[in-house]
């Protein structure tokens, strides 16, 4: 069984706080954009110039309806990574401590996984409708695989010379998970957790697409059906600055409440 | 390919146990539930048999080619970034922004742009799949052996022989790396457009499905992605020990 | 002491109640007894310690913490900071208990451990090779520190190691495990008188008799 492996997320741009020069070029190429667009030398029907979409964007999110579909997914992403991950966190420490379980039960989870949870999405309709049940359902469902993939890989992979001086110590099961499995997982799970933050936004977004008439994917949705490019555009903007926010969030929260740099200061961020 | 393990069969209890609850509780009417038993029947019914097999090929044909876009796309840009600090500075920030757009709300905009058809289809998987492989690419550039680098300038080789004679096959470990964790990515958004645009493929015929409220059929076809998901995994993971073995010979398995 | 291989380690695992002995003596009783007891799980008042220091220490505890690791729960917390200042003092670590375990030195960590072992003042300490990892300077001055921990805590300690000259400088006892299956082959007292020293006692008759009394065992007259 593998653990996340090979690279999905690493800073593109080295480390560096100031890139004038990227910076430079991605204004660059915006600009070219627009006047490709302006002076119709782009053939492409419905392409909207970013001047244009910044219009739309501001119209938005002051008189338009931005804000409040932005609150919907975040709230609905939130709530549905904590749980999930609660879950998968559970779950991952159980199969990863007792051998048993784990030899009566993995098997079915590797079969399970191999189904993307994308494609629970018309399952999930068929029995919620079209409701924020069937969102949330998505979303949960979606997120406790990272977190449960991630904490068993992390808790097998613990020393078992860590293992033994637990036993050695006669600590109790509660302490043995808390004063050593769990801290000695801590940065496996913390990659689980990260993974399942990314995975529950975008299911938010596919069930909002598809399922649940709110959030933003629902905004894009009706942005579509009404023809207007530059207002789709300002959600898919606003979906993908919503993931980076979330993900720099926890970043930053993991730093703040777990210090240490032999522990979080993993080059993938 | 995997081989399946004796000892890894007893894991399948709580499985078959959830599938049995099911068959025994199911009812093969329910719009919710329907028995496990009736799914295979349901992929027939109303003649619509004879869908399956095209949309498989549909799928596997989106695919294979958005794979190999993002493949093609992937490890150009990922030698660029991974050679070239200045071109990695300049186009950081760039592709950054792109990667964080959501592959599934790029697809209104796609098929706004570009029509519903199978051209559509492979430009968004080819951008939601190409990230790992330029990623993996670039850093397997960075991590090249200096030993490896001053070798070749002291043997004072041309700049194509270096290219392609030296570079790319030591970087090939990491390419296949980056298409091993694309591959999944791939599968995945090819089905998520088909369900979304209804264009063709087995993420059609599950909307399709869906729409119908035909609950067994469904879940059939959830059946057939994962098995699809199973075999193009175990495919890319035959390929990646295909190139591992050439390099290092059977010692490595 | 015995070859690599021998079972010396499973041996100090099964009296450290990690592992349960393959069966039982004929008459019904435990193979394994402490303090009179049968061991079915690690004894109270026995304390073992790994070769690998880096993987039995807790990273992400700091010295301190790590030695405290066996008392917590069980002493009140002032009684605690005492016994962990004790133990750090005798393995001459008390200047460090805030360090974490990265920034020590392979020897120092070994002392760490070795501290918490103490820590919950053992009737018995069970040593698995732990000086085994260690360069030869460093492992000289750990022996000592043990001899001198030895001397002052009164501790049984029950020491496996492959290397010949250290089992004989630092015991009391010698017993040679050999065969397949490994059996206790030889006993062989050492006489050598204590406080002993690195230089002294090494070339010291009753050390150089003992060392060729074990060589024989182990080798053959060769």
């Amino acid at each position: 069984m593998e653990p996340a492996e090979g690279l999905n997320s690493v800073a593109l741009s080295r480390r560096q706080i100031s890139n004038p020069l990227g910076v430079l070029v991605l204004v660059a190429l915006a600009a070219i954009w627009e006047v490709l667009v302006r002076f119709s030398i782009a053939d492409v029907q419905f392409l909207p110039a970013p001047t244009e979409i910044a219009k739309a964007a501001q119209a938005e999110i002051f008189g338009g309806e931005l804000t409040g579909r932005l609150i919907h997914t975040v709230g609905v992403t939130a709530l549905g990574w904590v749980s999930a991950s609660v879950i998968g966190v559970a779950l991952g420490l159980l199969l990863g401590m007792s051998q048993t379980v784990y030899r009566y039960s993995m098997t079915s989870f590797e079969v399970t996984r191999a189904i993307p949870p994308i494609t629970f999405a018309p399952a999930a309709l068929l029995i919620f409708g079209f409701s924020l049940k069937m969102e949330l359902v998505l979303v949960i469902y979606g997120g406790i695989w990272p977190a449960l993939i991630n904490t068993i890989g992390g808790v097998r992979a613990i020393a078992p010379e860590l293992r033994d001086v637990g036993t050695m110590l006669r600590l109790s099961p509660v302490d043995t998970v808390r004063k050593i499995v769990f801290p000695a997982a801590l940065p496996a799970i913390l990659i689980g957790l990260r993974l399942g933050l990314s995975l529950c936004l975008v299911l938010a977004v596919v069930a909002e697409m598809v399922g649940n008439p709110a959030g933003l994917g629902n905004g894009l949705i009706r942005a579509r059906q009404a023809l207007q490019p530059a207002l789709m555009f300002v959600y898919v903007i606003a979906a993908g600055l919503l993931g980076v926010a979330l993900n720099a969030g926890l970043r930053l929260a993991a730093r703040t409440l777990v210090p240490g740099n032999s522990l979080t200061e993993l080059s993938a961020s | 390919m995997k081989r399946i393990r004796l000892d890894s069969l007893p894991g399948l209890l709580p499985l078959l146990l959830l599938l049995s609850l099911w068959e025994l509780t199911g009812d093969p009417e329910s719009p919710f539930f329907p028995a496990p038993s009736s799914w295979s029947q349901a992929l027939f019914t109303r003649g619509q048999g004879d869908k399956i097999v095209p949309a498989v090929i549909d799928t596997v044909r989106t695919f294979a080619f958005g794979l190999l876009g993002a493949t093609i796309l992937g490890v150009v840009l990922g030698l660029s970034v991974g050679v070239s600090r200045t071109f990695g500075r300049a186009f950081g920030p760039t592709f950054e922004f792109a990667r964080a757009l959501p592959p599934a709300a790029i697809v209104p905009v796609a098929t706004l742009l570009l029509g519903f058809d199978e051209t559509m289809k492979v430009v968004v998987v080819v951008l939601a799949a190409l990230w790992p492989i330029l990623l993996n690419t670039s850093s397997g550039v960075q991590e090249l052996n200096p030993i490896l680098l001053d070798t070749v300038r002291s043997l004072r080789l041309s700049r194509t022989r270096t290219l392609l004679g030296v570079l790319l096959p030591s970087v090939m470990p990491a390419i296949v790396l980056g298409v091993r964790v694309a591959t999944p990515i791939a599968l995945v958004i090819t089905l998520l457009v088909e369900y979304l645009t209804a264009v063709n493929g087995v993420g059609a015929l599950v909307g399709e499905a869906q729409r119908t409220f035909q609950p067994a059929r469904v879940y059939a076809l959830i059946v057939i992605t994962g098995l699809l998901s199973l075999v193009v995994n175990a495919g890319v993971r035959h390929l990646e020990n295909a190139v591992q073995r050439r390099r290092v010979g059977d010692a490595w398995m | 002491m015995g070859r690599s291989g021998v079972g010396k380690t499973t041996l100090l695992r099964v009296l450290a109640g990690l592992h349960p002995p393959m069966a039982d003596l004929p008459n019904g009783d435990s193979v394994v007894r402490f303090g009179g007891q049968p061991v079915v799980g690690p004894p109270e008042g026995v304390s073992l310690v790994f070769q690998d220091y880096t993987s039995s220490l807790l990273p992400w505890r700091s010295v301190a913490r790590n030695v405290e690791l066996p008392l917590e729960g069980r002493l009140p917390k002032a009684d605690c900071r005492i016994r962990v200042a004790e133990a750090l003092e005798l393995v001459g670590l008390a200047d460090r208990s805030d360090a974490q375990p990265f920034e020590l030195s392979g020897g120092m960590q070994q002392r760490v451990q070795l501290a918490r072992a103490l820590a919950s003042r053992p009737d018995v300490l069970l040593m698995d090779e732990p000086f085994g990892a260690l360069d030869a300077l460093t492992k000289a001055d750990l022996e000592d520190q043990l001899l001198e921990i030895f001397a002052a805590t009164g501790t049984t300690v029950v020491f496996v190691t492959h290397d010949i000259e250290e089992a004989v400088y630092l015991s009391d006892r010698v017993l040679v495990l050999d065969g397949t299956p490994a059996q206790i082959v030889a006993e062989i007292p050492i006489e050598s008188p204590r406080p002993r020293s690195q230089m002294h006692t090494r070339e010291s008759p009753e050390f150089l008799r003992a060392r060729h009394r074990v060589h024989e065992v182990i080798f053959g007259t060769r």
